[in-house]
């Protein structure tokens, strides 16, 4: 049990390294996420009532297309320089060392993605009730884009281009959208929103459980 | 005694059959060579020898076990170099050496400058991969061969990028691992200097 515990440190270090030596690609999904909304108050003109009502929505929305982008790192370079087949072949099952490699893409991904979309909401003048949703929902969420994601990530790898990735993931994430969204209007209007967190926890307990050995499966069909 | 057997193995890609009916087996000490024109079928039938693709009809068994019913036990036996290196370029040669020999499964004290050194690359301890030319990266890779201390190796095209100083040192460490028990399946359609050790053949296509 040390041992798989150990391992698990050692592939997210390792990850998590590889991402610090190459910090163009964990900067640019986040640019593209603060860039993006801030396309959104021009677009719309000035209107504060507006934005204050959209303002939400946007930044999970952008959020969804920004992990999207985020989302081929996990496995891509990976994929290429063989490195998967020797995580196959390792000692470990494999589930042990996706979850370690889904761990390290949430650190530098969904992790920083929480903290500027709550920058953002302040910038852009949310409600202090709206923020504590946003953020309350995102920290549930992002693991859950982060885990749902691999799977689409391990089947789609190598092939053409990521236009397929975000056709298969987007409608995977809608049901996580769908809470987020009823929480943080839930908020908004000053009610309480536990059933949704709820909800929201109970999708990351599944995904947490489920997605890692989706994950080891589908990569082992990849490479068959 | 070990034994690697592979029994009326059958190989379909893409709607063409490869090879079909290809029975061998290797005992300890066995040394073993597949050749082939390009696209006949050696990295399959290693990447099938290593359960990685599917095996469609045939069997190939690790000790009177299918490989399928003896996964984890196979895979602690065997240590597979495919035709890319399986490291990262992003970090050291000392860090990469530290992943292989984790997944490894630490198996033995192992003394990473010294195998850098046996492998023609001492001092580079700290050197990025991506510094490093497609011959040095291919060393690093084969660096993983001394972790495991597996008994069946199967490496793909080891000769490829390397010049004939690396050629020779893999030459020697497969001698040397044959001769004290182990086996090994290499493909390659370079000619091996193997002095006075008996070479099995498999020729596809």
């Amino acid at each position: 049990m040390n041992e798989y515990i150990k391992i698990f440190f050692i592939i997210l270090q390792r990850d998590l390294t590889l991402v610090f030596r190459n910090k163009a690609e964990f900067i640019n999904p986040l640019m593209f996420f603060v860039i993006v909304i801030i396309l959104f108050p021009l677009a719309f003109g000035s209107d504060a009532t507006l934005l204050k009502q959209l303002t939400s929505g946007i930044i999970w929305v952008t959020a969804l297309l920004a992990t999207v982008l985020s989302l081929e790192t996990i496995f891509r370079t990976d994929f290429e320089d063989g490195s998967i087949e020797q995580l196959i072949l390792a000692r470990y099952p494999l589930t042990l060392m996706v979850s370690a490699k889904v761990t390290a893409h949430w650190i530098i991904f969904g992790l920083p993605l929480i903290f500027i979309a709550v920058l953002t909401g302040f910038i852009l003048s949310l409600s202090s009730q709206t923020m504590f949703a946003l953020f309350f929902t995102l920290l549930l969420s992002t693991p859950v884009l982060s885990l749902i994601g691999a799977i689409t990530v391990a089947l789609t790898i190598g092939l053409r281009g990521g236009m397929l990735l975000s056709l298969l993931i987007l409608p995977l994430y809608m049901p996580v959208l769908i809470f987020s969204m009823l929480a943080v209007q839930n908020a908004t209007a000053g009610q309480s929103i536990s059933a949704e967190i709820y909800f929201l926890a109970g999708i990351l307990v599944l995904a947490l459980t489920l997605a890692p050995i989706t994950t080891a499966a589908a990569l082992r069909i990849r490479l068959s | 005694m070990a034994l690697f057997k592979v029994n009326n193995l059958q190989c379909v890609r893409r709607d063409n059959i490869l090879f079909q009916g290809l029975s061998f087996k290797l005992e300890d000490g066995g040394l073993l060579q597949i050749d082939g024109v390009n696209g006949s079928g050696k990295s399959s039938l290693l990447q099938m020898c290593i359960g990685l693709i599917q095996i469609t009809e045939g069997n190939i068994s690790w000790n009177q076990t299918d490989i399928r019913d003896c996964r984890y036990q196979f895979q602690t036996d065997m240590t597979y170099f495919g035709h890319t290196n399986g490291v990262k370029t992003g970090l050291t040669a000392l860090e990469n050496m530290k992943v292989m020999h984790a997944l490894s499964g630490f198996k033995s004290e192992v003394d990473y400058s010294l195998i850098l050194k046996q492998i023609g690359l001492a001092g580079m301890d700290d050197v990025l991969l991506s510094r490093m030319s497609a011959g040095q990266k291919r060393r690093v890779g084969l660096t993983r061969i001394f972790m495991a201390s597996s008994k069946l190796w199967l490496l793909d095209e080891p000769f490829n990028a390397l010049d004939k100083n690396g050629k020779k040192i893999i030459e020697q460490l497969i001698v040397s691992h044959c001769k004290a028990g182990g086996m090994v399946i290499f493909a390659t359609h370079q000619t091996m200097e193997i002095d006075g050790y008996p070479l099995q053949h498999i020729h596809l296509g």
